[in-house]
């Protein structure tokens, strides 16, 4: 009788025990194990993608870009439209009241002046908001038709093997033959810029190409319109062909630790110029980061030392994927905070040490373009004198070669260019000193003489 | 004809594909460096599978990586399934108990080498007319038990229950796993039925376990599931008796695999077995599957492309599957777990019709190359030989054709090593098949057939004052090269350097003798023994003392040697190199030290030591000369400061060119020039009409060499149109004797005061217009010998070299070289 009951709590135990190993084993033939697992149908974004890729790169390229040009003509104007009618409303509102604190002593009370206050306010938002809308509609339906019209081009595509010319949905309503080629350049600064082949490894030698230049770094994103010209422009072609390729172009720009808040706004306004037809729009990309970020943090509260435990930390990044910039893909927002005007930062800064995994996140994901900021600075600011550049590219540069160093035995894919951004206005002096520096830091490839 | 010979059954393979795991987070080992990627110790870990030879065995080709941890591993793949036959009701029990034979003797073959198959199932079967091979045996070997993947390595059905018990983690398996598998392939086979194939994955695992809580017997159970009682009643006994001690319940208890051979019921397969065992030793075969896999790949063969079509390598775009947060820790965030990394287990065999197709012109004979002998009527009857001379060695390398050629013969004269050595220098001096290279430069060092039991006997496991300097080394020795970067790599330079230690006492280790054994090593992974034997060849020969403790004395001399030999072919760039006090101590150490084992990418070196293997240790001398002649230009326009940072990083020199180029100096000069004290008198027999007895400080003095009396003795006698003798001796004694076809220019006639080759009067047009001949200065004890020299050195005058032991050693030679103008006058 005895024994019976001491054995059957074991004789349960093995069982139980015997359960949870068939489910662990399930688990994990599930999940590794291409037999087993789910069986996936392709997302929509995989069809499309595909789809897009195949039609890029065929004679249609042309067209698609036309299209996308067109269309991002329509929202820039409307966007032009709405800044143009907020704006004068807000004149008129601020005549308004002028004018009613002028009368103040006469007709008008304080709370009276309160109330247009608040009419002007709910005038002004109700209007935005009107705007806004409309402008989703506008891009909402763009997206809808255009990646309606590729998927339609590539079912036709495929029926005759013969690529017909394809018709795009819009025609193009206006063809206006410039008569003054490129203005472009004479209102901007001379760009800054010195390219070098680099090579890294003692005995075999891995080739890179690097560049330093001042410019503003929202050049690499914005879409440079000339409105003369009814024609994308080149840069978008490239940015195009790659966009599904194994070659693509990152840029690190610099956050603060609330995700989307002003400190990229400027950021934000330039995606928001045109529709994007292939990821979610900015503002949702970075809600759904913000949510991940938030529960995230939240559940490993206690696990990590964090100092602030719901806000990310400098060093951190978050990544938003474009199709619409001009010249890049991939956004690293890398989060920074004060601590990098001053002079005394290490290769243990946060920042440098969120460098590295920005490389190696760029290696292990076939980012072959990246762009950084080589004073971990976009703006010019006051610290910014000669030594303190000369002192932060140093670091930067010594850094960037170490990791590039230890990427290579890392088995992803090569960085091919590097480009280090300086802020646009930097001077001279300091630019060319930097340029001088990096043959000192990086071993640079001998020419080539043919004979 | 052809065809059929390439056309074997056992000629074919198929590859798998899968991904390591990726390391996370931190990326940097106790020692501060980057940890390996786990790719990389696959790749270390599966080389031992490729030397692997057994008929039961499915021999492992290659082992390929791709990007971002990608691994496949080719492996021969020959017949079809056991999975296919199981059902078949025809199997009558001898022919069962004839396939259980061989996978266990597969089975044992594997265990002896400490290696649990793990995988074993009927997939991993593979029979072609009664033959058995395991296949994808090495997965969970080459793995470390499965640590360095993500997934498990198991078979669902043929799992020993411990292996469930155990958990994923748990990565120590006991080879009785692999006994319990062959007991349920046994019982499938006898029951002709696949157990429970309907159920689902986690029902699967289930009946598995639920053996454990049988009482009775576990075959009798497993029977009555299937409803086959009736069969199993049918059964023999003595195979039921097998099949219940494999699928014992406690591990201790299953047999071995050599104790289930030792069985009665394999009687019959014993005998017949040894009755086929006729031979002495093992027939010669003109090729194997190796080369067949080499030159399939030559002949455009391409892994990646043939697992692309089956789908086993697809490649979704990367932007859709980027993290959205990276946290300064490393951990990614919003990151899904892409389906393509998935493992899957398919099998994709390659296809041999573009190779045959390249061979089919290839002619019966040329299977079997004649090599002594060859009578006119057969040569007349053989098509011309595949002619690629004149193509480029690279080209040459990868054409299959040529190839094929090279490999059939030099497979042959190795076989016959090392009675062939002979032919087989002949061979290598024309090139070297990749393929062969390991085995031809052991047989061009003379290695011999002992190497591994003397390799075995030397300590290399104590701990000794160089280790730490080892360890140093190693991990930075080559280290973007695969084999070299794995762990079994570092394992195995580590024990070939302290063998070398250890075995040569009057030695000390200097940096760079890591850099030395790479090639070796890399040629030879399999073979530590053989690596660490042609190392020990090598260094006497080419590298005599300069791993002595204090070896400043023979490194000296050496670089001293250099200087001179650049003067003795480019006196201009010598001439500048002296004027801007660029002296060959401030770069050409490690060249010479490591025999620019340093300096170059594997790739580089292999070609280089092609040559060097068939030269003497002079040879890198001239190496470095082709070095310096392919940067001339550069040099000659540089000061100082521009020619050490020029070769603080060396720029990338022509291999090819640098080849041919040493190749060429080093026949065109005589061999006296380069000769050096410290030269081992092993290889280079001396007499007194040699060199000797230079000291060091003069050698260091003198811009340009000395020739010995031998050397003139022969250019004399063979070539005296390729030389120009100056006799420095006054008129009287010149015309009383002197060698034949010499000049006489008087030392006491010429003003050395500024560098004006018409200082020296009549004859200066001819040292103007040398024409490449050797320029000996022949002097005696009352002339001075070293201001003329030094004179035509500076007058750019090439080939300018002085007669050692002046020209009173000629005297004794042999007076057939002079003679007497006196009678003339």
């Amino acid at each position: 009788m005895e024994k019976e009951e001491t054995d059957k709590p074991t004789h349960n135990k093995i069982k139980m025990n015997l359960e949870d190993i068939i489910k662990e084993w399930e688990t994990v033939m599930h999940d590794e194990i291409a037999e087993y697992a789910e069986h996936r149908v392709a997302s929509d974004e995989e069809l499309f993608a595909t789809a897009y890729h195949k039609m890029v790169h065929s004679p249609a390229l042309e067209t698609m870009l036309q299209l996308e040009h067109m269309y991002s003509r329509t929202v820039g104007q409307k966007t032009d439209e709405k800044k143009r009618l907020v704006q004068e409303l807000s004149e008129r509102q601020s005549h308004e009241m002028n004018d009613a604190v002028d009368r103040l002593d006469k007709d008008m009370t304080e709370s009276k002046i309160n109330e247009l206050v608040a009419e002007h306010y709910e005038a002004h938002s109700f209007l935005q908001g009107k705007l806004t809308s409309e402008l989703d509609t506008i891009k909402e339906a763009q997206r809808r038709e255009y990646r309606e019209w590729l998927m339609q081009m590539l079912e036709q595509n495929q029926t005759n093997s013969s690529i017909p010319t394809p018709n795009s949905p819009l025609t193009p309503h206006e063809i206006i033959i410039p008569n003054q080629v490129f203005d472009r350049g004479l209102s901007d600064t001379p760009i800054l810029e010195e390219s070098f082949t680099i090579h890294l490894g003692s005995q075999l030698k891995q080739m890179h190409n690097i560049r330093i230049l001042s410019a503003n770094v929202m050049d690499l994103c914005e879409v440079k319109d000339n409105k003369l010209f009814s024609e994308p422009t080149p840069q978008l072609l490239q940015t195009a062909l790659a966009l599904y390729s194994n070659d693509l172009s990152g840029l690190v720009l610099l956050a603060d630790n609330k995700i989307g808040s002003r400190m990229i706004e400027d950021f934000q306004d330039i995606c928001q110029k045109s529709t994007e037809f292939h990821f979610p729009h900015i503002e949702d990309q970075l809600t759904k980061i913000s949510d991940i970020a938030q529960k995230f943090l939240k559940k490993e509260q206690k696990n990590l030392n964090r100092s602030h435990s719901e806000l990310l930390q400098p060093g951190d990044f978050y990544i938003t994927r474009h199709s619409n910039l001009s010249q890049v893909h991939v956004i690293f927002h890398m989060v920074s905070d004060d601590s990098l005007r001053g002079c005394d930062i290490n290769s243990r800064h946060p920042v440098v040490l969120g460098l590295r995994n920005i490389l190696k996140t760029a290696c292990s994901n076939d980012i072959t373009s990246l762009t950084i900021p080589l004073l971990l600075q976009y703006e010019m600011t006051e610290e910014m004198t000669i030594s303190w550049c000369e002192k932060r590219a140093e670091l930067v540069f010594k850094c960037v070669k170490g990791f590039m160093i230890e990427m290579a035995s890392w088995g992803g894919s090569d960085l091919k260019n590097l480009q280090f951004m300086l802020p646009q206005g930097i001077s001279n002096q300091v630019f060319h000193s930097l340029t001088e520096m990096l043959p000192r830091i990086f071993k640079v490839s001998n020419p080539k003489v043919l004979k | 004809m052809t065809i059929g010979l390439l056309n074997h059954p056992e000629m074919h393979f198929g590859a798998i594909t899968f991904f390591a795991k990726q390391h996370k987070e931190d990326m940097c080992g106790s020692n501060g460096l980057p940890l390996t990627p786990n790719s990389i110790i696959i790749y270390g870990r599966a080389q031992m599978l490729k030397a692997i030879k057994s008929p039961y065995l499915c021999q492992y080709l290659d082992i390929i990586r791709g990007k971002h941890e990608r691994t496949i591993v080719v492996s021969q793949y020959c017949g079809t399934p056991l999975s296919n036959i199981v059902e078949n009701q025809d199997q009558s029990i001898d022919e069962i108990k004839h396939i259980v034979y061989q996978i266990l003797q597969g089975l044992n073959e594997l265990h002896t080498r400490n290696i649990v198959h793990r995988n074993l199932s009927t997939e991993n079967i593979l029979c072609q007319d009664n033959n058995v091979k395991l296949f994808n045996y090495g997965l969970y070997h080459l793995t470390d038990n499965g640590k360095l993947v993500s997934f498990p390595i198991i078979q669902l059905l043929y799992a020993a229950p411990e292996i469930y018990l155990d958990g994923i983690q748990h990565n120590h398996t006991n080879p009785k796993v692999d006994i319990w598998a062959v007991g349920m392939i046994l019982a499938e086979l006898v029951l002709h039925k696949r157990f429970w194939s309907t159920l689902k994955l986690g029902h699967r695992i289930r009946k598995v376990l639920s053996l454990l809580q049988s009482n009775t017997s576990v075959f009798e159970r497993i029977a009555r599931e299937h409803n086959c009682y009736e069969d199993y009643m049918k059964v023999p006994e003595d195979i039921k008796e097998i099949i219940e001690i494999c699928l014992n319940i406690n591990v201790d208890q299953r047999p071995t695999c050599g104790e289930l051979l030792q069985k009665g019921v394999f009687n019959q397969q014993k005998t017949d077995k040894i009755s086929e065992k006729k031979s002495l030793c093992e027939p010669f075969e003109i090729f194997t599957i190796h080369e067949f896999y080499h030159w399939w790949q030559l002949a455009g063969g391409d892994i990646f492309q043939e697992l692309k079509k089956q789908g086993l390598i697809r490649s979704s775009p990367p932007i859709l599957s980027l993290p959205q947060l990276v946290l300064i820790e490393g951990g990614l965030l919003g990151q899904d777990r892409n389906p393509a990394t998935l493992f899957d287990p398919r099998i994709v065999e390659m296809p041999l019709a573009s190779l045959y197709q390249r061979f089919e012109n290839i002619p019966f004979t040329a299977f079997y190359p004649l090599i002594q002998i060859k009578s006119d009527i057969i040569s007349r009857l053989e098509p011309p030989p595949y002619d690629a001379t004149g193509l480029p060695l690279i080209i040459k390398e990868r054409d299959p054709e040529y190839q094929f050629h090279r490999v059939i013969l030099l497979r042959r004269l190795l076989h016959g090593y090392p009675f062939t050595r002979e032919l087989i220098v002949r061979e290598a001096e024309k090139d070297i098949p990749p393929l062969l290279r390991g085995e031809i430069w052991a047989a061009l060092l003379h290695v011999k057939g002992d190497y591994k039991s003397h390799y075995m006997k030397i300590d290399k496991y104590s701990i000794t004052p160089t280790d730490r300097q080892i360890e140093v080394d190693i991990p930075r020795c080559h280290q973007y090269n695969e084999l070299l970067s794995s762990t079994d790599g570092h394992q195995k330079l580590k024990r070939i350097l302290k063998a070398w230690v250890c075995k040569n006492s009057n030695y000390v280790y200097w940096q760079g003798l890591d850099s030395l054994t790479a090639p070796f090593l890399y040629l030879n992974f399999n073979d530590e023994a053989k690596a660490f034997a042609c190392l020990s060849a090598f260094i006497p020969k080419y590298l005599h003392k300069f791993f002595l403790k204090d070896n400043s004395a023979v490194i000296e001399e050496y670089l001293a040697k250099f200087s001179q030999l650049i003067a003795f072919h480019d006196p201009v760039l010598a001439n500048h190199l002296y004027e801007i006090n660029f002296y060959p101590q401030l770069f050409a150490i490690p060249w010479f030290l490591t025999l620019f084992s340093h300096v170059f990418p594997l790739y580089k070196i292999l070609h280089l030591w092609d040559k060097v293997l068939l030269g003497n240790s002079s040879y890198s001398l001239h190496i470095g000369l082709s070095v310096l002649t392919q940067l001339r230009d550069r040099l000659l326009n540089a000061g100082f400061n521009e020619c050490i940072l020029l070769f603080s990083d060396l720029p990338e020199v022509d291999i090819e060119k640098s080849v041919y180029l040493s190749t060429d100096t080093f026949k065109t000069t005589p061999t006296s020039i380069t000769a050096r004290e410290h030269e081992n008198c092993e290889f280079q027999e001396r007499d007194k009409y040699d060199i000797s007895g230079v000291t060091l400080e003069d050698l260091k003095r003198e811009r340009y060499p000395r020739i010995s009396a031998n050397d003139i003795v022969s250019l004399v006698r063979s070539n005296p149109e390729k030389m120009c003798m100056v006799d420095i001796r006054n008129m009287t004694q010149y015309n009383r004797c002197s060698v034949i076809g010499s000049i006489n220019i008087p030392f006491s006639s010429v003003s050395f005061s500024d560098n004006n080759i018409e200082n020296i009067g009549q004859h200066s047009q001819l040292l103007k217009e040398t024409n490449n001949k050797v320029v000996v200065v022949i002097g005696d004890e009352e002339t001075d010998m070293e201001l003329f020299p030094t004179f035509l050195l500076k007058c750019n005058v090439k080939k300018v070299c002085v007669l050692h032991g002046g020209f009173n050693i000629l005297l004794s030679v042999t007076p057939t070289i002079l003679v007497s103008h006196s009678h003339n006058i």
